[in-house]
């Protein structure tokens, strides 16, 4: 045998980078950013008045380890087979200083954190197929979630505003802030360098002035923007006067890109008049007054100075990502210009919605700033704790002998609640954290098949919040998220448009350049500063007067603004800027996003803004107007640039781009727009759109190889094709990802016809002899923990371990130490396992549940705590799932259908000339109203490709690709013309049909059947797992109705529409069986002298009666009874009623309300 | 019955025959015998197959219902099927079906020692009964050439077995129809098709030009016609080979031309392609077939017509 050539994984690694990375960072940097942030707190003792200061130092995570004294690697496969989480333990120096003496420095551990799979503190790291293979993981694993309680989860990519990034919003709720307010303002979320933001909003007044807002402590606090204006640096009236009306100039005067209006000097006077009124004249006074203000709501300040206080926030929630004062008023200056600018209309407002305005959250960042919290919110709880327990008893508190180990009381619960964050999703934190939700920040990693999982991972969700909203706007698809966020690839219904998943070739943006060097963004943002004065920016740091545009434009870097620049040589600035972007010597990060928003009439606020920062979505494109190097000619832009830029598609067209704006950049490939599930479909070029959609939901429902390691695993439920193949017609990213590791469907010969008439209304007729010989056959596979120690509550010290019982009727199904055989097939109710409680010294089997046989396919014992026996172990139970009718399949363009029928294969049309048989019969009327072309395509090429010996490539858009290289080549673009010769060549029809034969009569179909291979997917949804039939069975306690639910062995509702469907036709009858006989029959005695149906009774048969004739079988005394209330048995009728009457009847009576019943033997007339 | 004689004496007359592939004429005959022969040949006629599979060790990655299924569809010669019994109609073994008159008893027993991948094939299946062997294990039995089979073609595949891994079983092959399952249908391919009668309509052929004439002949996906090389006349070469796709007669009429040519296909004279699995030889096969057809005709004959007749009349309610 040839040595197979080996995979390459490479770009299906390359999906969970943004995961990985993000974690990578949180790893080798982020924690310790955010340690050495979390400012350090004082202790005061009362008797003494000695201090002590407790800071954190380093922190320290460690791989994760198995527990016990033999420290071993813990490895994730065995994460999942024992239900452990992987994590590793957490330490953080914890620093405690007496009175300015030595510090003493203590390790303390924090519990454990959950490690993320193939991160730099996982084993798997950099581990190859082989050795993966060696640790029980697929060859192919890549990554990037976490493991919980053996479960995979992973963090979802959650949208959140673009960092450091002015935002012009317009939103009505900003009315609701105050009187006053109006609905325009301008938003900036603003990163700190350890991930934590604080968003800041400039609100404008109806008065013309502005109001500042942010959170602190779950509430909103809102300050004139005057006094922070005045407070952040050393100014004065005139000065603050006139960088606000710098932006204006008369000259300029509704000339192109003029933003600036008059009515700026006079808000301008009204912000400065305000802070008159709070007669704060200077920089003092206005620190004195924002510290006052805010001294009872931080914490640690209790002690300190008003300007203390103040500073601290102007540093810790003021602009949180600018260091410097001035840049800080710099940018509330240029703020406050948008703000007036969005006010005139002179700009239009930004929209929240679009992915220009728009990064994403990764996980890394998200734990990076969850441990933070969690750390703050722990050293705030134990110094309360050690303060609570000094003013109880001052005397005796020995405060010199406190130690790290007193103090770090509770710390491991910082390790449980990250572990409890990645567990359920749920953010515990009373401050919001800056985030834009609390649940849902998790989820699970469903191994359902292959293409499920991997769309984990590229999923990129807008937020729980929309989901409820009743607006569709931010559902909508807009023009932005063009080739970063696919535009077939989001499900139908509820999450529509709102979980979007990334285009193949979109990336995010990291911490780490292309050598897997950590960015040093302080010396990247000098180089680009350089760069720019050197192309004649004016810097704004030492004061200068400045304007703005149209004369010139603002510069801002990162959300600073670093100067401004001459309108009339922006254009070769930019350009400048993406030569150097691409050149790899000059030092700029190949994924700077260079966001010129040109002059316009009322268009976007104009500028120039340079983005340096990770978490941003990028994607290749070709630059094709600076082409001196062929090599370095695939730049990597941003989706705030892009819609600035010309960016060229490869069908040729200008796409209605007018002269005087050549294309600067071209598209690499058109697929490169649709994810990598979405890229699967083959010609979904030729499909009407929906279909493609369709498709992407059901691709990741299908029954395929979901693990190779499949006997290795211990999911819950897996699903698994027996004999998958890779289809004949395939798109070029079924190598790119390597789909044929796991394959999800079989080419199957469909013919196109209605036959029988079990085809119609998309259901679908299978072969039954090619069901027979393995067509679509698959098994589930379903795990079971048994954990004994979880039977017993832990205060019973009840112990439990598997055993069987000497009872001969137990061996022979269950093995000598209590568990099952492996390869045995399990009956419903039968047992099992058995297990030996030590207490009562009994052995007890446990029987099976479920209500289908299963095959034991594996069982594994967890061995950590041999010391008291076996007391877990995971049971794998197989279930053959051979295809039957009902079950659903489909192909890989949204056609899915119910089979109907399994057909006998003689039966079936067949061919005159080869002799086939179709594998499966669809109906013709699936095509005209859904027009999946690509089918028709498949069908005919997967049957060229099958007579040519090849696999035949459809990749979508492929003839638009094609026509720029050559133009001569084909004179007719259609596929049809390509194929259809191919086939006529081998002696086949044109067009893919082939005259037929009845199976049944042996004679020619009258027209001729189109019919060839198609590649089918078998879908999850299966009869086997959802049928639901009952004849008689347990009923409800209280109403005496057959109870619901599948598992319980309930029946089908038979609801209000359908009663009112019957009742509509007047089918009385039916009506009666269904609601009455079939359900809650009674025959109830009621008096009809008093007419209550609550106050019969039975009189007990007088026993004396049945003594006589003894010998003989006593005979069933009929029962006689009575009316309690009238003491009588005179008027006693049975009447038959539904239960639920006399139920109604009882609940009335209990609320003092008689029900009286008026019996009468005539009909009505 | 009273009325006219339909009986007529169908023909076959054998065009080629190997071991596992037969192509005859039937004639004289219509589609519904031609029908019932082909259905019979698939369906109907016996082979014996694997059917029951008693696994005592398999540690091999493939789980026990593939291993049965894989082993149920190896075909094994069956020349000896219409005599033997069903398992469910044998009266020797109280229709458990394990006796020697219904069934054949196979062992498995595998397991790899060497670090290089082990093949488990047909050919490790030890049968009790050697005129009931896997087929490829049969054909290489019978060559006289051994080199002819090349080395590295143990077999049919059953599974691949790494170091350490072990298949053990017991398997019982049973006799069955293909209408049962389709792993005891001894017919890989049964086809047939109506032979056609292509009449060129010589005087209007002569209008056309070569290059018309050649164009219409390349009409037909599949070489029926071609044009003499010395007399530049359009001729059927072979008219098997038309499929009946119209493609010449709608070519014919595009060209403005209709009734250059008529095909016909006779309605009394069938083509039949019939290829084996092997499990029997395709002769056999039609021969089987035929016999078991006989044998469908003789139980309608053996019923009492005359009560069956009254049956009948009393359900059409005459």
């Amino acid at each position: 045998m040839a040595p197979m050539e080996k995979p390459d994984y490479s770009a299906l690694r390359e999906l969970v980078h943004p995961h990985i990375d993000s974690f990578d960072y949180f790893l080798d940097e982020g924690l310790e950013k955010a340690v050495s942030s979390i400012r350090p707190v004082e202790l005061s003792d009362p008797v003494s008045g000695s201090k002590l200061r407790i800071s954190f130092g380093k922190p320290y995570l460690n791989a994760p380890m198995k527990e016990g004294r033999l420290k071993s690697s813990l490895y994730p496969h065995q994460c999942r087979e024992a239900g452990l989480s992987y994590k590793g333990e957490f330490k953080v120096e914890l620093n405690l200083q007496f009175d300015n003496k030595a510090v003493i420095r203590d390790h303390i551990s924090f519990g454990h954190l959950p490690i993320m799979l193939r991160s730099k503190l996982c084993h798997l790291r950099g581990a190859s197929p082989e050795e993966l293979i060696f640790h029980k993981e697929e060859a192919t694993e890549m990554g990037g979630y976490f493991i919980c309680n053996g479960l995979e989860r992973l963090a979802r990519l959650l949208i959140v505003p673009k960092r450091n990034y002015p935002i012009g919003m317009v939103r009505k709720s900003f009315r609701g802030r105050g009187d006053g307010y109006t609905s325009k303002g301008v938003v900036i979320r603003c990163v700190r360098e350890d991930q934590s933001s604080v968003t800041i909003k400039l609100y404008y007044l109806q008065n013309g002035s502005a109001r500042i807002g942010f959170w602190i402590r779950g509430r909103e606090v809102l300050l004139p923007v005057g006094i922070i204006l005045k407070a952040l640096i050393d100014t004065n009236d005139h000065e603050i006067f006139l960088s606000l009306t710098s932006c204006y100039n008369e000259k300029y005067q509704r000339q192109k890109g003029a933003v600036g209006t008059q009515l700026a000097g006079e808000r301008a006077q009204i912000i400065l008049d305000e802070v008159r009124a709070l007669s704060l004249l200077t920089r003092s006074q206005c620190l004195e007054h924002i510290g006052e203000f805010f001294q009872p709501a931080i914490y640690g300040f209790e002690t300190e100075a008003h300007s203390v206080v103040a500073e601290a926030v102007l540093r810790d929630y003021i602009f949180v990502h600018l260091a410097n004062n001035y840049d800080k008023f710099n940018l509330l200056i240029f703020m406050l210009q948008k703000l007036f600018a969005l006010v005139d209309q002179t700009a239009a407002p930004d929209n929240p919605d679009a992915l220009q305005n728009q990064e994403v959250l990764l996980p890394g960042h998200l734990i990076t700033l969850y441990v933070k919290e969690k750390l703050e919110e722990w050293l705030h709880k134990s110094i309360r704790d050690i303060k609570d327990e000094m003013s109880k008893n001052p005397a005796e508190f020995e405060f010199h002998k406190l130690d790290a180990k007193k103090i770090s009381r509770n710390s491991q619960s910082i390790g449980r609640a990250v572990e409890s964050m990645i567990r359920t999703g749920k953010v515990a934190t009373r401050s919001t954290l800056d985030l834009p939700q609390k649940d849902g920040m998790t989820i699970q990693a469903e191994r359902l098949n292959f293409l499920r999982f991997i769309s984990h991972f590229c999923a990129v969700h807008r937020g729980a919040a929309f989901a409820k909203m009743r607006t569709t706007s931010v559902r909508k698809l807009l023009p932005e998220s063009w080739g970063f966020l696919c535009p077939v690839h989001t499900p139908d219904g509820e999450p529509c448009g709102l979980l979007n998943h990334m285009a193949s070739s979109c990336r995010v943006t990291s911490f780490y350049d292309s050598d897997g060097k950590i960015k040093d963004f302080l010396k990247i943002r000098m180089t680009i500063l350089t760069v720019l004065v050197g192309m004649g920016m004016a810097s704004s740091l030492p004061k200068l007067e400045q304007t703005g545009p149209p004369e010139v434009l603002h510069v801002l870097l990162d959300g600073c603004v670093v100067g401004s620049i001459s309108s009339s040589n922006i254009e070769d600035a930019v350009g400048h800027l993406r030569r150097l972007k691409l050149s790899a010597s000059s030092g700029f990060p190949a994924d700077l996003e260079v966001g010129h928003v040109p002059l316009s009439l009322g268009g976007a606020y104009p500028g120039l803004y340079l983005f340096t920062s990770p978490s941003r979505f990028v994607r290749p494109v070709r630059n094709i107007y600076q082409l001196s190097d062929v090599n370095h000619c695939v730049e990597l832009i941003g989706p705030f640039e892009q819609a600035f830029m010309e960016i060229k598609c490869p069908d040729g067209g200008e796409g209605g781009r007018r002269e005087g704006f050549p294309a600067t950049h071209e598209e690499i490939h058109p697929t490169g727009i649709l994810s990598v599930v979405a890229n699967l479909t083959p010609w979904s070029d030729h499909n009407q759109s929906p279909r493609n959609m369709y498709q992407c939901q059901m691709a990741k429902q299908t029954m395929g190889f979901s693990a190779q390691a499949i006997g290795k695993r211990a999911d819950v439920k897996l699903y698994h094709l027996q004999t998958p193949q890779s289809p004949i017609v395939r798109t070029s990213s079924y190598s790119k990802y390597c789909i044929d590791e796991f394959p999800t469907g079989t080419n199957a010969i469909v013919a196109v016809l209605a036959y029988t008439g079990y085809d119609m209304e998309d259901a679908m007729i299978l072969n039954k002899s090619s069901v027979e010989r393995g067509l679509c056959r698959g098994q589930i596979y379903q795990t079971e923990t048994v954990d004994l120690t979880k039977k017993h509550d832990k205060s019973t010290r009840v112990v439990e371990i598997f055993a069987r019982s000497s009872d001969r009727k137990m061996s022979s199904s269950i093995d000598s130490d209590g568990l099952p055989y492996v390869g045995q097939k399990v009956q419903p109710n039968d047992p099992y396992y058995s297990s030996y409680n030590t207490l009562t010294s009994d052995i007890k089997p446990t029987n099976m549940k479920s209500s289908e046989p299963a095959i034991i396919d594996f069982v594994s014992v967890d061995g950590t705590n041999l010391k008291n026996g076996i007391q877990k172990a995971n049971i794998r139970f197989r279930r053959p799932r051979n295809p039957v009718i009902g079950d659903k399949f489909s192909s890989r363009h949204g056609q899915k259908g119910v089979c109907s029928q399994l057909w006998p294969d003689i039966d079936m049309p067949f061919s005159a000339i080869t002799g086939m048989r179709p594998d499966l019969i669809i109906n013709p009327h699936a095509f005209p109203s859904r027009m999946t072309i690509g089918m028709l395509l498949e069908s005919v090429a997967a049957k060229g490709g099958c007579l040519k010996g090849q696999f035949m490539d459809a990749t979508p858009f492929s003839n638009s690709v094609n026509k720029a290289d050559d133009n001569t080549s084909f004179e007719s673009s259609s596929l049809v013309d390509e194929l259809g010769p191919m086939l006529t060549s081998y002696g086949f029809n044109y067009h893919g049909v082939e005259v037929l034969y009845s199976g049944v009569f042996g004679i020619e179909m009258t027209c001729e059947i189109f019919i060839g291979p198609v590649y089918y997917q078998r879908l999850r949804h299966m009869v086997s797992d959802k049928f639901q039939v009952r004849s008689t069975g347990v009923v409800d306690q209280v109403t005496r109705q057959p109870i619901g639910g599948r598992k319980r062995g309930g029946g089908i509702r038979f609801g209000e529409m359908e009663r009112d469907s019957l009742l509509a036709h007047g089918a009385a009858y039916l009506l009666h069986d269904r609601l009455h006989s079939s359900s809650d029959f009674h025959i109830a005695e009621v008096c009809s002298i008093c007419g209550s149906l609550l106050t019969t009774s039975t009189l007990q048969p007088q026993k004396r009666i049945v003594r006589e004739i003894r010998g003989l079988p006593p005979a069933k005394a009929p029962k006689t009874f009575t009316c309690l209330n009238c003491r009588s048995s005179k008027g006693i009728e049975t009447v038959a009623m539904p239960y639920v009457f006399r139920y109604l009847a009882a609940e009335l009576a209990s609320m003092n309300i008689r029900m009286d019943l008026r019996l009468s033997n005539q009909q009505e007339k | 019955m009273e009325g006219i004689s339909y009986q007529r004496f169908p023909k076959i007359r054998i065009r080629e025959m190997k071991d596992d592939y037969l192509k005859f004429d039937l004639t004289d005959t219509d589609a519904s015998m031609a029908n019932a022969l082909r259905r019979v040949m698939i369906a109907e006629v016996p082979t014996i197959a694997i059917d029951l599979v008693e696994i005592e060790v398999n540690s091999s990655v493939l789980n026990d219902e593939f291993i049965a299924h894989r082993l149920g569809l190896i075909p094994l010669t069956s020349d000896f099927a219409m005599g033997m019994r069903f398992s469910r109609d044998c009266d020797s073994c109280d229709g458990d079906g394990q006796c020697e008159y219904c069934s054949v008893e196979f062992h498995l027993n595998v397991r790899c020692d060497s670090d290089q991948t082990l093949d488990v094939t047909s050919a490790d299946l030890r049968s009790t009964d050697p005129h009931v062997v896997p087929v490829d294990v049969a054909a290489r039995a019978l060559s006289t050439d051994p080199a002819s089979f090349d080395s590295d073609q143990r077999g049919i595949i059953i599974v691949k077995l790494r170091r350490g891994q072990e298949l053990r079983l017991r398997a019982i092959a049973r006799k069955g129809i293909g209408k049962d399952h389709a792993k005891w249908s001894p017919a890989a391919t049964v086809t047939f098709m109506y032979e056609p009668e292509i009449h060129i309509n010589e005087d209007l052929m002569e209008t056309l030009t070569l290059e018309e004439k050649r164009n219409w002949v390349e009409s037909s996906p599949t070489k029926v016609f071609d044009i003499d090389p010395n007399t530049q006349q359009v001729m059927v070469v072979d008219p098997e080979a038309y499929t009946y796709d119209e493609e010449v007669i709608k070519k014919a009429e595009a060209m403005g031309k209709p009734g250059l040519v008529e095909i016909y296909a006779k309605e009394d004279s069938f083509i039949f392609t019939v290829e084996s699995t092997g499990a029997i030889k395709a002769s056999q096969l039609v021969i089987n077939a035929i016999e078991v057809l006989r044998q469908k005709l003789d139980a309608v004959r053996m019923q009492d017509a005359e009560a069956d007749f009254k049956e009948f009349s009393e359900h059409m309610g005459v």
